[in-house]
């Protein structure tokens, strides 16, 4: 049986465990103490496969758990790989600043949140151009790892004075997101919408 | 800014003594910067009075009455929690208030403390103190799908609650694991400016299946679900001019608690009465 | 005084709701199950929650903390801590007048008169800019229409009319759509350029 490392108010973590749910793909959940103890998350073991950066995790679990291929499609992957890189670098600044705002970590909230907000609006044009083209998600036709992996730090901005109010395009895919079935929420992302 | 004695005068938390390094550190309380001493276990903050109970550091800026009891940190069998302190951009008294209501559960804790089906608040009792000037609510009832860390199914939950200071508030709730006994759960409110404060969640409970992540994560879930809504609650201050917001028969706690703030004359948090026409 | 646009009609689908600053102000737009839409303040009356992080259920808006659910027009109708009890129809959210013409959402502030009859169009986006209306303006040599705070201009060779509001000082929410359909990607782009232009100049 698969096993997760999590930790509740993780953005990573949440990413993992919001595509288990999607996947409808029971697993065992061990919590860590990831703050105040400082454990690292998320840890995902696969029999012998322990993977821990998100981005591995989404795109395994997509090549052994989803056989129609929808989330990671061969002809999107370059793509997704791209977006995949986006969310561990530029959009993650939006979870960091939200660890300095709320857990007290160390770091410069104003500026974090001026380089926050220009990935969102980089985030909203993207989704603004696709939108123009018929397309309701970030990459090909349907909902993909990419959409996931960007989903908790787009989300979770407000906890760091973020809001939503200039960035229609991502406030639509959002809700879109939030329809797919076994959707899951967290603190901070409420099941209700 | 000037505060007012209402305020100074009492005792608040800085954080839980094990997150103070040996030698200095800094925080912040009601607008003042504050040098924390720790070296061995002695803890100085300038010279503030200073307490160290409950696992905690206490000061106050002014001349506090005694610190509060809480006689269960004396029961052996009950862990001692420190959740982690979380920082909310709203006044103390928002927090505290939110920590009062049973109403809310439903829908920001739905599926754990509340679900959408049973979102009735039957009446409870409330009741002012005055002999220890305290506030408490009592017999309030819940449906909880899932009460507690080590909660298995739905249970009605029954709940205490008890404000033993402006910004300091505590709860008690029968655990799934022992029906006859009370767990409890305490907010410790920092307030730092009247419209950003840090929040210290704190419990003395009867659990001896949960781990320690288990139980702080369960902890940390309920409180950063409530986050949102504190954040997101305008005015940021809590506004005590009546009119101003529409109570109804589930909030008999929260009347009470802005009713008795009003009394103490306390505005560090509060809408000042000027700020709308 | 005139209609102010607020966002574009496509951008507030039935059972969404959108938060929109306009000079410091929050408001929430929402549109239920029939269609119409609503622009209130972003409060709900009971303990100040921004109901923008509410739910819409058919065609109501769901308070996100407490659950009071709100009708059209704007009446709280049910209070979910007492299911039984009959809302006093004094208990309700602050609505404002609003409309919707040639794919705008605008709000009436001032003296009421009709809303402008601006001709269906393309909707483009709705586009979040550091720079003040003025600044605009000057770029585009723009033409204003009677009534409203809506221009039209052509970016790119593409003929475009586009609406404003005034988040806070220094900030703007600009809302476009096409004349013409056809040319939505480059519109777009062409909209990205302005946008850039405008901040250079700000800054």
């Amino acid at each position: 049986m698969l096993s997760l490392t999590d930790h509740v108010l993780s953005a990573e973590s949440y990413t993992v465990r919001l595509f288990l749910a999607l996947l409808h793909l029971p697993y065992n959940k061990i919590a860590a103490d990831a703050y105040p103890g400082g454990e690292i998350v998320p840890v995902l073991r696969d029999g012998q496969t322990v993977l821990r950066d998100p981005g591995l995790i989404l795109a395994h679990l997509s090549r052994s758990y989803d056989s129609a291929g929808s989330w990671l499609p061969a002809a999107d992957a370059a793509d997704v790989a791209r977006w995949l890189a986006i969310a561990a670098t530029d959009l993650a600044v939006l979870s960091e600043a939200r660890r300095v705002a709320v857990l007290g970590a160390k770091g410069n909230l104003a500026v974090l949140n001026q380089k926050g907000r220009a990935a969102l609006r980089t985030l909203d044009d993207h989704l603004a151009m696709r939108r123009l083209k018929g397309k309701d998600w970030m990459v090909g036709d349907g909902p993909t790892i990419a959409d996931l992996a960007v989903f908790p730090h787009v989300m979770l901005s407000h906890d760091s004075g973020l809001g939503h109010e200039d960035y229609p395009a991502i406030n639509l895919w959002q809700r879109r997101l939030r329809r797919l079935d076994g959707f899951t929420g967290m603190p901070g992302i409420p099941d209700y919408f | 800014m000037s505060v007012e004695a209402a305020a100074l005068d009492q005792w608040y938390t800085l954080g839980a003594l094990r997150d103070f390094p040996q030698g200095e550190s800094r925080r912040r309380l009601l607008g003042t910067d504050l040098a924390i001493s720790h070296i061995g276990d002695r803890f100085s903050v300038g010279d503030l009075p200073v307490r160290t109970d409950y696992g905690h550091l206490w000061t106050s800026l002014g001349t506090p009455r005694p610190l509060f009891d809480i006689p269960e940190v004396h029961e052996a069998d009950r862990r001692r929690v420190y959740c982690g302190a979380v920082t909310v951009r709203a006044s103390g008294l928002r927090l505290i208030e939110n920590f009062l209501d049973l109403a809310h559960f439903p829908y920001v804790h739905s599926d754990v403390l509340g679900v959408e089906e049973r979102p009735e608040v039957a009446r409870y009792e409330v009741e002012q103190r005055r002999d220890v000037d305290e506030l408490w609510a009592t017999k309030c009832e819940f449906f909880q799908p899932r009460a507690a860390a080590s909660a298995e199914g739905g249970q009605i939950s029954q709940y205490m609650y008890r404000v033993v200071t402006p910004f300091n508030v505590m709860l008690y709730k029968t655990p799934p694991t022992a029906p006859n006994r009370w767990d409890m759960v305490a907010l410790f409110v920092q307030p730092v400016e009247p419209d950003l404060s840090i929040a210290h969640p704190y419990m003395l409970v009867i659990d001896d299946s949960s781990t320690e992540a288990e139980l702080v994560g369960f902890q940390q879930m309920i409180f950063l679900q409530d986050k949102i809504v504190l954040e997101n609650q305008r005015p940021r201050l809590l506004p005590l001019q009546p009119g101003r917001e529409t109570p109804t028969r589930a909030d008999l706690s929260s009347v009470l608690y802005r009713r008795w703030l009003k009394e103490k004359q306390l505005r560090y948090g509060v809408e000042e009465p000027a700020a709308f026409a | 005084m005139s209609w102010i646009p607020l966002a574009l009609s496509r951008d507030v689908p039935p059972g969404t709701t959108r938060a929109v600053i306009l000079d410091g102000q929050e408001l929430v737009l929402w549109r239920g199950e029939a269609g119409t839409i609503q622009v209130w303040e972003d409060r709900c009356p009971h303990r100040g929650m921004r109901l923008s992080f509410g739910f819409v259920r058919g065609d109501s808006l769901n308070c996100l903390y407490h659950g009071w659910q709100y009708g059209a027009g704007s009446r709280c109708m049910r209070i979910p801590a007492h299911p039984d009890l009959e809302v006093p129809p004094s208990i309700r959210a602050t609505a404002l007048e609003a409309s919707e013409s040639g794919g705008f959402i605008l709000i009436d502030r001032g003296e009421t008169m009709p809303p402008p009859a601006i001709p269906a169009e393309t909707p483009i986006a709705s586009l979040a800019i550091d720079a003040e209306s003025g600044t605009l303006l000057q770029l585009c040599g723009a033409k204003l229409l009677a009534g409203a705070d809506v221009f039209e201009t052509r970016l790119d060779g593409i003929a475009l009319t586009l609406g404003w509001h005034a988040v806070r000082s220094g900030h703007l929410m600009l809302h476009a759509v096409a004349r013409d359909a056809g040319a939505e990607s480059r519109a777009l782009l062409a909209l990205h350029d302005l946008r850039a232009s405008a901040e250079r100049k700000a800054a």
